[in-house]
């Protein structure tokens, strides 16, 4: 009988094809002012904050279903009550939350789908910790997912100083990317209709599109740079360090390693 | 109940065989000791049993573990939960919940059992390890002893068959530890549970074993009563050193069967040997009325003492007696509140950088606190370049006091001796007039103990340094220390030569003393001595 330990969690084609669909639906919940055809603006978000709730519901629920064993789940357990505590950490300053440098750097070690789940649980659970519950919630949930993982899926044979340049850059992005997704939920929302850089239900997309970068970049900087300079300066300072602790980890879970059940233990070296 | 047929274990990417052609069979009711030196396998051993070896391992594995008819091999770890309780080598890093109860439910909410049950079950498990006084306390609070016994009530709740247990009395005073085995004495006989424990300590738990199981290290094992096993072991505890050497024909595992053994032997006249008190005439740390208060809780309560060259002092007492205060205000790491500490005349608060590091070398009780780089090479070099000596000086005298270390693993890999003797040999780069350790022997084995005892003895005399140590290793300071200065709540209680201290109470009394009482002999070279002097 010859067998592995247990992977780390993977998604297999069909828990893909659900986070898909979540993503797609959610993708939605972002994008929806831009494609929306009606006049008025509408009482969309309740759907959309429903969707991303379900799509949130729907992918806990197949994974949860499926493979998570013990080390995996003793990992993102740990990891995720890490940085669901450091987000408050920097509570109240300009969007320096020292959350995103460890999902990033967890993430590039333990793949793309534990970086996903990561950023959905971590989130939630900070979320839980300063009572930031709200509709906002999703999609933050979600912005956090994606982020793990992406980070998860970067080129996996870059090491070194390569390494850390690559997930720095990433850092500035993903904090651009999740200032601008946050922006994008609520931007509708945000200015009274008539204004420059209000939203115009069913405009033009280039129209819409140009009046929401413009808020982003007007409303946004404040928190947008701090964030993104924070989480790069994170990565850079202690990247090397922390991606070895976690890859020590790794390598001790011994994730994929042979289980083998033998007649004698020596009868594979004789060969 | 535990069936272990002709297995050998492999690690992957090893070629080592960890475990080879094991035979055995363990019986209900039965204790079973495991022993053998570091990195021997006693762990792999123990995790064997309930599959995580090599379930969550990897590894190639020969042979059949069955437990209860089960075969390790045909179900997953999580399978056997409600068969085996499992304790870590430190209970600590086992705890889930916040409160003593909430832990002992724990468990079985992984089992879904009925909350009736559950409730039924707490109440009954805290009778039987007497935590009932203990039950909504958080676990942090509690001391070394009481976490153990949470640790072994939480394993039990789900009435496992066989209880597991990984060195759990090395972190425990003598008298905790103690407590914790005649529990698990009391379970063996009253309900009839099979334990099986790997201990380095042996002479706290030989006399509660029915076999031991001896790990050679290189795969070999053999299985026997205690007399049998102990009769040509290195592995073993003083009062068998003491057997061997009064050429005894038997040997007794118990202090009882000792005396017995050796009634006309004590009855002999020997000349009283002259104790020359050892130290030097430099005085080097002196403290004065010094007090230290934790969130309204006092640590230590006036204390005065002063400290000479060339001793070695043994700092002991009950688990959060102050010990470990009292060494961190010499290392100028706790701020005292009232009094005075002075090491060298200096304050120890003001010593800063290099400074600090050639005036104390303090090594916590987990040495790893120390340890930061990624490979032991990476700490050595760090060491040298801090210390501003010869390239190459700390790996040297890491070689010395723990050799074969690889340079290249990472410092948390190594066995506990060998991180203490990292530790300690980038602490005495810097040369340091006194070395002070906070529970050095902790998961050490003989062989280890016996060379950190030359370490420190060739630091103290030849270099004519001092050394604090905090432990609870009786056996020890019996071998080690020149002067005794007993804690107890925060206040001293007894300070005087090792052997005078000892020697005036029977639970701290190492146990060639108390086989030998009223001779006053520590340890088997005293006993020697005393012979060949008569």
């Amino acid at each position: 009988m010859k067998n592995l330990t247990s992977d780390i969690v993977r998604f297999s084609y069909k828990n893909a094809s659900v986070l898909a669909l979540a993503s797609v639906l959610s993708a939605a919940g972002f994008l929806w002012p831009f494609f929306y055809v009606g006049t008025d603006l509408p009482q969309t978000q309740l759907f959309f904050w429903g969707a991303v709730g379900l799509a949130f519901l729907l992918v806990v629920l197949e994974i949860s279903s499926a493979r998570l064993d013990a080390k995996s789940v003793a990992l993102l357990g740990i990891l995720s009550a890490v940085i669901a505590a450091l987000r408050p950490l920097g509570a109240g300053a300009v969007g320096i939350e020292p959350m995103w440098f460890l999902l990033i750097l967890s993430a590039r070690v333990f793949g793309a789908s534990f970086g996903f789940l990561l950023g959905v649980v971590s989130m939630f659970a900070s979320a839980m910790i300063t009572g930031g519950l709200g509709p906002w919630l999703g999609y933050q949930v979600f912005a956090a997912g994606w982020i793990g993982l992406l980070a998860g899926s970067l080129p996996k044979n870059v090491r070194g100083r390569l390494e850390i340049l690559m997930l720095t850059v990433f850092g500035v992005m993903a904090a651009a990317l999740f200032g601008l997704l946050m922006d994008l939920q609520f931007w509708p929302w945000a200015l009274a209709s008539g204004t420059q850089l209000s939203f115009i239900p069913g405009g033009a997309l280039t129209e819409n599109l140009y009046r929401f970068l413009t808020f982003h970049l007007a409303t946004a900087m404040a928190w947008d740079v701090p964030r993104a300079v924070f989480t790069a300066g994170l990565i850079a300072v202690t990247g090397s360090s922390v991606l070895s602790a976690l890859r020590r980890t790794h390598t001790r879970a011994a994730f994929l390693t042979p289980v083998v059940f033998n007649e004698r233990v020596r009868q594979q070296k004789e060969v | 109940m535990i069936k272990f047929a002709n297995v050998s274990l492999i690690y992957p990417n090893s070629t080592t065989t960890v475990l080879e052609n094991l035979n055995l069979e363990i019986s209900e009711g039965e204790m079973v000791l495991v022993i053998g030196s570091t990195g021997s396998g006693k762990s792999s051993l123990l995790r064997l049993i309930n599959g995580l070896v090599p379930h969550h391992t990897g590894g190639i594995l020969a042979g059949d573990v069955s437990i209860d008819g089960i075969s390790t091999q045909l179900v997953k770890p999580g399978e056997l939960a409600h068969l085996i309780g499992i304790v870590g080598q430190n209970p600590v890093n086992g705890f889930v919940a916040d409160t003593v109860e909430e832990e002992l439910a724990f468990g079985m909410e992984a089992l879904n059992l009925p909350s009736d049950v559950m409730r039924k079950r707490v109440e009954e498990v805290l009778d039987l390890l007497s935590l009932a006084a203990l039950r909504s306390r958080s676990i942090a609070t509690l001391s070394g002893g009481e976490q153990q016994r949470v640790a072994i009530a939480a394993a039990l709740v789900t009435h496992p068959k066989v209880l597991v247990l990984d060195e759990p009395t090395s972190a425990l005073d003598p008298i905790a530890a103690e407590e914790v085995l005649s529990i698990l004495h009391r379970l063996v006989h009253d309900l009839g549970l099979t334990v099986v424990i790997a201990e380095h300590k042996l002479e706290r738990v030989i006399q509660f074993a029915d076999r031991i199981l001896y790990i050679n290290g290189v795969g070999v094992t053999k299985v026997g009563t205690p007399e049998e096993i102990l009769m040509d072991s290195p592995i073993a505890p003083p009062i068998v050193h003491l057997a061997r050497a009064l050429g005894l024909k038997e040997i007794g595992v118990s202090v009882r069967e000792m005396r017995r053994m050796t009634q006309a032997f004590r009855t002999k006249d020997f000349l009283r040997a002259t104790h020359s008190p050892v130290s030097g005439d430099t005085k080097i740390i002196s403290v004065e009325s010094l007090g230290i208060t934790y969130a309204g809780y006092r640590a230590l309560k006036s204390i005065s003492a002063t400290i000479y060259n060339q001793e070695i002092v043994a700092v002991m007492g009950r688990n959060g007696a102050g010990k470990t205060s009292f060494l961190k205000a010499i290392a100028g790491i706790n701020q005292p509140d009232s009094g005075k500490v002075r090491v060298l005349d200096l304050n120890p608060q003001n010593l800063k950088g290099k400074d600090r590091r050639s005036a104390i070398g303090f090594i916590p009780q987990e040495p790893s606190d120390l340890l930061y780089g990624q490979t032991v090479l990476i700490e050595c070099t760090q060491a040298d370049a801090d210390n501003d000596v010869a390239v190459g000086t700390t790996a040297t005298l890491l070689d010395q006091l723990v050799p074969g270390v690889s340079l290249q693993m990472h410092p948390r890999d190594l066995s506990e001796g060998q991180r203490l003797g990292l530790a300690l040999s980038v602490v005495l780069s810097a040369n340091p007039e006194i070395l002070i350790l906070d529970e050095p022997t902790r998961g050490l084995d003989y062989q280890a103990k016996r060379e950190l005892v030359s370490i420190l003895i060739a630091f103290a005399k030849n270099f004519s340094k001092c050394v604090l140590l905090a432990t609870h290793d009786v056996e020890l300071v019996a071998e080690l220390a020149t002067r005794v200065i007993f804690f107890a709540d925060g206040e001293i209680v007894a300070d005087g030569s090792a052997i005078d201290v000892l020697l005036s109470s029977p639970a701290f009394a190492p146990q060639v003393a108390k086989v030998m009482a009223p001779h006053p002999w520590l340890r088997v070279a005293d006993v020697i001595a005393a012979v060949e002097n008569s």
